[in-house]
């Protein structure tokens, strides 16, 4: 993108030593002891230090929730938007600025239900992203109400004491549905194998959806069964779409790994100047 | 995919690992303690404080056998751990809490020890090599003694007052 | 006989037709011709609610100064046919001295239009365009009214020569032979009315908005199609690609706001356009903006309000929405261009401030200057030493959201090797880190109140016509006036201040360009002691009352605000203001 204002292009050259501590700020996290999202977080680090990937070579976006929080526990450019908005803002970072690395994070509320269409749209463009959903089938921050992803018998909620009684959004199902050229599953209880899948997504060329198990130990307790209840998902990646349609809805939504990647073109604006604003105006002459 | 039941046949995998395990204990000591500071519980953050600093004396001792061996780069996810992430760090079965009290916290520390002295063990009896099997063997025996310090503390620690309750509801944030 | 006017005063005829009768084009045609003729002009469309074939009128004023809006009344009405043109009456307003071209095959001139008492002058329009092989009937008006206002037959061959050369020779020739037709109507032809000048533009709000966008430095749009704004982003997407920039079609305006929140945190001067439904849904994003301290402009094109309101129209009712639509304390800019040319300078000017003072700028228009085509002088290049403050090398103590004297702290961009934040809208300290305490609530509220109250804005925050009160001199009649106004309102005002003039009062015009923060001590000086009389083209005064809450009105201010969807007219403002000041 032609501006002053750019750095120059090309990912900056860290001294190979950045270890994954490296990349820890000295903030100190708020989540709650026991949080998946500590799993989430250590595997984002290994993941970048595995990839080499700079400080200022990558920004991070996110939107509201406790998931949301994590850009600050990075050191690197980060944005902590709005709530269901984190997607958009990576998108047009990303438009101007093909040359960092963009990593968006967020929760299940702010990603599948405020979020969801921006959910949506970012699968179909296919622009060079990762986008890791950090799913406890809960709304932690504002203390416990139901999400998109919760059973709908789940009746802990004082917002919805009989439960929602509506069946639950499928991330992975859609993500392929709206055309996501890559989706993984990961569990943050699992954080070596989320590493593999982060430095996979990350290298993905195109958008790379990542849906993480990570427990909410304060509201959702019986999450805790979820380290007996994830399982490698039985069957290879596959590229076939379809193939892979059939895979994820016999999922029992517990199955880790690679789903589906597949290479599609990648969205990106690439223009270079080839007029100037005197030639335009030139044009406006009847 | 790695089997986590390959063997270790080198003493430079097997220091690669040890590293791991300390490194990894160490950060996961200093985030708990970092999550026991922000949640205010002072005795038990620093409980955890104290136990990452002898997670890297111990990490410092595998490194000193390691001078001028060169460790291979294992990629996380190739670590030969028999549970998902190191043996000191994520096969827990006692989950932090912030009300944790410091036995509970040596309790968390004694489990993550009993399962570094297993991957230890596990090499010592099922490497191919015997100079891995004595190594392993060795830092076995390190183990038990960590397992053993803490079983001492424990007993120190044994009547302090249990966890206490929060009387306050879950709080909003932002 | 012709129009007869004195050479100074401009010439309005309108064109109306239902079905495919090619009013708009005839008008295009006619308002080029002006043009090729040395004169001002301005074009404004209506229609009915079809995509195609619904009845539509093209209303054109030209003349040899500039036209700044569509005057009172039409001197000329070419109907093609009588389709439904009772929608027209509000919008096209006849006189006695009034001439209309009516077709006997299209049958009797409609009675509302004969009760204005005008000259009805029968044209065989389909029959001279049947003569010609594939002649159209429109094409035959645009002869007519021509010779009648005077253009020259050669720029009236010239102007239909460009404007269909994409249809083929057989229709450009078919075109022109219709138009000398038409041209013959008047035996006696009135001596050409030539204006004095070349090398004007030709160019629709929306456009001049789009080149103000690029003058100020914008580079990535991202945006929603929505009515009235959709053509400044097409004219955009193709020449932000030349330029090396983009546009990105979003999936809505919630999209929009934030895709731009994202690439000016990238570095990019960014800017999207939407009316007022589209503003509504943005509005957290504005905040977003404001509280990140991230610059972004949002165009809005004002259409008639509210909610879904009157898409195809305009009105000047979003002022409110633009100056208290965040939730918090929350100061931002907010501009508004006075016409179709001064389109270009405030645009530029607010991607300008945005970019210096790291905020959001709403910039409004309306549908009347955005859809409406005029001819004007270029805009004077626009030059202004403002832009982003970035810290040049990494500092190790870089606090992004620092106080500073002035207020603005500089904006570290990623990819930037040293120190890095994370923006925003939490508040915040100094340090960017999330914060409830009293202190950086308070202060970063200050820092972000006092970047916009302590920068000089020089003097671009208004137009001010007419001088002091003793330029009347000594035949001024009763107190001295001071016309407000801001947006599409400013031409009408103009005209009348003129006729108010002529009458011997005293009458000083100010057109505020900058609307917030208001330059409250600039805008007294200005009234002195005048008497001020605010005028608007919205329900509910709302210029009047921010002005009155930001004291700078006081309590012998009079509002004269009346909302669309029709045009203020110079002659309704005068009366108005005669009768409100009972002079």
């Amino acid at each position: 993108m032609a501006d002053t204002a750019t750095p120059p292009a090309g990912r900056a050259e860290p001294p190979p030593t950045l270890k994954a501590k490296d990349y820890k700020s000295k903030v100190k996290p708020i989540w709650c002891p026991g949080c998946g999202h500590f799993g989430v977080l250590s595997a984002l680090t290994k993941a970048l230090a595995y990839l080499q990937i700079g400080k200022e070579a990558h920004a991070i976006i996110s939107g509201i929730g406790c998931s949301s929080r994590l850009p600050a526990y990075i050191d690197s450019f980060g944005f902590h938007g709005l709530h269901g908005r984190a997607l958009p803002v990576a998108t047009g970072l990303k438009a101007a600025r093909p040359d960092l690395t963009v990593l968006v994070v967020g929760g299940d509320g702010d990603g599948f239900s405020i979020g969801g269409n921006h959910f949506l749209h970012a699968c179909r463009r296919n622009m060079d992203m990762t986008y890791i959903v950090m799913d406890n089938e809960v709304y932690g921050m504002t203390k416990g109400q139901a999400s998109p992803t919760t059973q709908p018998t789940w009746s802990h909620s004082k917002l919805t004491p009989h439960g929602t009684g509506v069946r639950r959004f499928q991330p992975a199902a859609i993500a392929l549905a709206a055309g996501a050229s890559f989706i993984a599953r990961g569990f943050s209880g699992d954080p070596n194998r989320l590493t593999q899948l982060l430095v996979q997504a990350i290298g993905h060329p195109g958008f790379a959806f990542v849906h993480v198990l990570s427990p909410c130990q304060t509201f959702r307790p019986e999450q805790k069964a979820w380290k007996q209840q994830v399982h490698p998902c039985q069957l290879e990646p596959t590229t076939d779409a379809a193939h892979a349609a059939a895979l994820i809805q016999r999922d029992d939504g517990m199955a880790t790994g690679l789903l589906y990647a597949e290479r599609l073109p990648v969205n990106q604006p690439r223009n270079e100047p080839d007029t100037t604003i005197a030639e335009i105006e030139a044009e406006l002459l009847p | 995919m790695t089997n986590a039941h390959d063997p270790i046949d080198t003493i430079a995998e097997l220091l690669a690992h040890a590293l791991e395990l300390e490194h990894e204990s160490a950060a996961r000591y200093e985030q708990l303690a970092d999550s026991m500071e922000v949640h205010h519980n002072v005795t038990t953050a620093e409980q955890f404080r104290h136990l990452a600093t002898l997670s890297h004396e111990h990490a410092a001792t595998v490194e000193e056998r390691a001078v001028g061996i060169e460790l291979p780069r294992i990629p996380p996810w190739e670590y030969k751990w028999s549970c998902p992430g190191s043996p000191e760090t994520d096969c827990l079965d006692h989950e932090p809490h912030y009300l944790m009290t410091r036995v509970e916290a040596l309790h968390l520390a004694l489990h993550n020890e009993r399962r570094g002295y297993d991957f230890y063990a596990q090499v010592a009896s099922g490497s191919n090599s015997p100079e891995v099997r004595a190594l392993a063997a060795r830092m076995a025996a390190e183990e038990a003694d960590h397992i053993a310090m803490l079983r001492g503390w424990l007993a120190d620690a044994e009547d302090l007052p249990p966890r206490q309750n929060d009387l306050d509801p879950p709080n909003v944030p932002a | 006989m012709p129009i007869s006017k004195a050479p100074h005063e401009p010439i309005a005829i309108a064109f109306s037709g239902s079905g495919g009768s090619g009013a708009v084009t005839a008008g295009s045609i006619l308002l080029a011709a002006a043009a090729r003729a040395g004169h001002y002009g301005l074009m404004m469309r209506s229609a009915g609610p079809q995509i195609r074939g619904g009845e539509s009128a093209a209303l054109v004023r030209f003349g040899p100064r500039p036209i700044g809006c569509i005057g009172d009344r039409f001197d000329l009405l070419v109907g093609l046919d009588w389709g439904n043109h009772g929608r027209f009456r509000d919008e096209i307003p006849l006189g006695a001295d009034s001439l209309i071209l009516a077709d006997p095959a299209a049958g009797p001139v409609p009675e509302p239009i004969v009760a204005e008492g005008v000259e009805i002058r029968q044209v065989p329009f389909l029959d001279l365009a049947g003569s010609v092989a594939d002649g159209h009937m429109n094409m035959v008006g645009v002869g007519a009214a021509g010779a009648l206002a005077g253009l020259p037959l050669d720029a009236l061959v010239a102007a239909a020569g460009t404007a269909l050369a994409g249809k083929g020779e057989a229709v450009v020739s078919a075109a022109q032979a219709c138009i000398r037709l038409g041209h013959q109507i008047q035996d006696d032809a009135p001596p050409s009315r030539v204006g004095h000048g070349c090398g004007r533009w030709d160019l629709s709000g929306n456009e001049a908005a789009g080149l103000g966008a690029l003058r100020g430095g914008v580079r990535f749009v991202a945006a929603y199609p929505i009515t009235p704004a959709s053509e400044m982003l097409e004219w955009l997407a193709p020449r932000l690609e030349r330029l090396g920039g983009a546009l990105l079609q979003a999936e809505d305006e919630l999209a929009s706001i934030n895709m731009i929140i994202g690439s000016s945190f990238g570095g990019v001067p960014s800017l999207t356009a939407t009316s007022g439904p589209g503003l509504s849904l943005m509005m957290e994003g504005v905040g977003l903006a404001i509280a990140s301290e991230t610059p972004v402009v949002v165009v809005n094109v004002q259409r008639g309000g509210p909610s879904t309101g009157i898409p195809t129209k305009s009105e000047q009712a979003d002022l409110d929405l633009a100056l208290y639509g965040c939730h918090g304390d929350a100061p931002h800019l907010v501009l508004a261009a006075l016409g179709i040319a001064d389109c270009v300078l405030t645009t530029a000017w607010a991607v300008r401030l945005a970019e210096h003072l790291q905020t959001a700028a709403i910039v409004l228009s309306d549908q009347a200057i955005g859809q409406s085509r005029a001819i004007i002088d270029p805009s004077p290049p626009f030059e202004s030493p403002l832009r982003r403050i970035i810290p040049n090398g990494p500092e190790p103590d870089y606090q992004r959201y620092a106080l500073t004297a002035s207020g603005i702290s500089p904006m570290r961009i990623p990819g930037c090797p040293g120190p890095s934040y994370t923006a925003d809208g939490l508040e915040h300290d100094a340090a960017a880190t999330p914060s409830s305490l009293a202190a950086d609530h308070h202060c970063q509220l200050a820092k972000r109140h006092d970047k916009l109250a302590r920068f000089d804005y020089g003097a671009h925050w208004a137009e001010i016509d007419g001088g002091g009160p003793g330029d009347a001199g000594s035949d001024a009649v009763g107190p001295s006036l001071c016309l407000i106004c801001w947006g599409s309102a400013h031409g009408a005002v103009g005209e009348a201040a003129e006729r108010l003039r002529d009458r011997g009062l005293a009458v000083k015009v100010v057109a505020l360009r900058l609307i917030a923060p208001l330059q409250r001590d600039a805008l007294r000086a200005a009234i002195g002691a005048a008497l001020p009389l605010v005028i608007e083209q919205n329900a509910s005064g709302q210029l009047f009352g921010w002005l009155r809450a930001e004291g700078a009105l006081d309590g012998d201010a009079q509002s004269i605000a009346r909302p669309g969807p029709l045009p203020l007219r110079p002659g309704e403002i005068v009366a108005d203001v005669l009768a409100k000041t009972q002079l």
